[in-house]
């Protein structure tokens, strides 16, 4: 289609029909010309197509916006990654000493046992969440949190749940993990002998593992050998070797 | 009235959406975002795939919603229906075969999302080669008529307001307008 062959006083009706602006005796009119006239419908289409356009590329570009504010605000908050745009000695050197800090402190502070712990635990990476599931929809809103990091939001949601079904090994077993991943091993303990119980669980072999490492944290070397003997894991065989 | 003051409240929220009312879109799109980027790095996906899936998600709410084909009953149903058109996508481009050469199989081990039936939701609303072609083509159109029209029409401002705002009588105003339309329609053309 030529591009030129609609005026601006064309241009014009169309935009004012397209958005309702047409006085009823224009809109009559402009209706009988759709009706009669090959081209109007086409140009009515075209005109419609690209004021969707630009304003959704108006909005998209507001969205970057929106994003920018969202991620400035993040690498506010997470206080591990600074960014270091110029090359900053003082920063560096000041880095450099807080890693030599750290690093004396991983070799000749923690007991082995701890070195163990931090080398190995890593969160269960949860189970998928899906939309729909409407009776299980508590259990995945907790599992977002949980995976999120947000083990205290997640704990909260799922002790809630627990106290209508306070045998289910799944909700202990979740429970547990997100309270040993919040440093919490001792209440973790409780929670996961609690899951680890019943023979069959789908997640036993887990829930031991987990236990293990809970117990390792504690400082229960033997309990901690226990679990890791009842659970099949690459690692809890890994752990094993180097405590024994 | 606790009752009526819930249904204006949601009415304000359709209307402000359709407004294009910042404050709104922004609170909707950052209270979003976070299960959305869970999602999708849970599952493969990187943070930018996150931003971009959610981006297009969020776009098809809004045009939908401007389009009365969804009528939110509650914010959480607008919750609820971005994730679902964010998974929609999501499950798409981990299907695409271009995506399934640029990662190893062990990584797609964790991969999880069941596919559900799609509930009726319009999520290609903005898949049309001719509107692609026009938000390109807007992206190359120069500063002076992008604020003009931004003005009009994302904006929607009364014309007599813009005339002010650019010391010009309605007459020119309008004129320019039209001027920019043609670009616009000329430079998408030949895209």
């Amino acid at each position: 289609m030529d591009i030129n062959d609609i005026s601006q006083e064309e241009f014009e009706k169309i935009e004012a029909y397209i958005n309702g602006q047409l006085s009823n005796e224009d809109l009559l009119e402009f209706e009988n010309r759709l009706k009669n006239e090959n081209h109007l419908a086409t140009k009515v289409e075209d005109i419609k197509i690209v004021l969707t356009g630009l304003e959704t590329q108006t909005m998209k570009e507001q969205l970057d916006e929106f994003h920018n504010e969202l991620s400035s605000n993040q690498d506010k908050t997470v206080v591990n990654q600074p960014k270091v745009r110029r090359f900053n000695w003082k920063r560096i050197a000041v880095a450099a000493i807080l890693i030599i800090g750290l690093g004396s402190f991983w070799l000749f502070g923690g007991s082995s046992n701890e070195r163990l712990y931090a080398k190995y635990f890593t969160p269960d990476p949860g189970l998928p969440t899906t939309m729909g599931s409407n009776d299980n929809y508590e259990f995945y809103e907790a599992m977002v949190d949980y995976k999120q990091g947000d083990y205290k939001g997640a704990i909260s949601k799922w002790e809630s749940l627990r106290n209508l079904k306070p045998q289910s090994d799944t909700l202990n077993y979740f429970i547990g993990v997100a309270h040993l991943a919040s440093k919490n091993e001792k209440i973790a303990i409780s929670f996961l002998e609690d899951a680890s119980k019943n023979p069959e669980f789908a997640l036993k072999n887990d829930a031991h593992y987990y236990l293990g490492l809970a117990y390792l944290k504690a400082g229960n070397t033997k309990q901690a050998k226990v679990n890791l003997k009842k659970s099949s894991s690459e690692n809890s065989k890994e752990i094993l070797a180097k405590i024994e | 009235m606790r009752k009526a003051y819930q249904t204006d409240h949601k009415l304000q929220v359709i209307s402000a959406i359709k407004a294009n009312d910042s404050e709104t879109l922004n609170s909707i799109y950052r209270s979003n975002y976070p299960k959305i980027e869970a999602l999708i790095l849970k599952n493969s996906g990187t943070k930018e795939h996150a931003k971009d899936v959610y981006q297009e998600a969020f776009l098809a709410l809004w045009q939908n919603i401007k389009q009365n084909k969804f009528i939110p009953k509650s914010e959480s149903s607008i919750h609820g229906y971005l994730y679902t058109i964010a998974k929609n996508k999501w499950m798409d481009v981990l299907r695409s075969q271009g995506f399934k050469k640029t990662i190893v199989a062990s990584q797609l081990h964790h991969f999880e999302i069941k596919d559900e039936e799609n509930n009726g939701i319009d999520d290609d609303i903005l898949k049309d080669k001719r509107l692609e072609d026009v938000m390109l083509a807007f992206k190359d159109l120069g500063d002076a008529c992008k604020r003009l029209l931004r003005k009009f029409y994302f904006e929607k401002k009364p014309m007599n307001l813009i005339a002010e705002e650019l010391a010009l009588d309605s007459a020119s105003t309008r004129n320019k307008k039209y001027r920019c339309m043609q670009k616009l329609r000329q430079i998408a053309l030949n895209k």
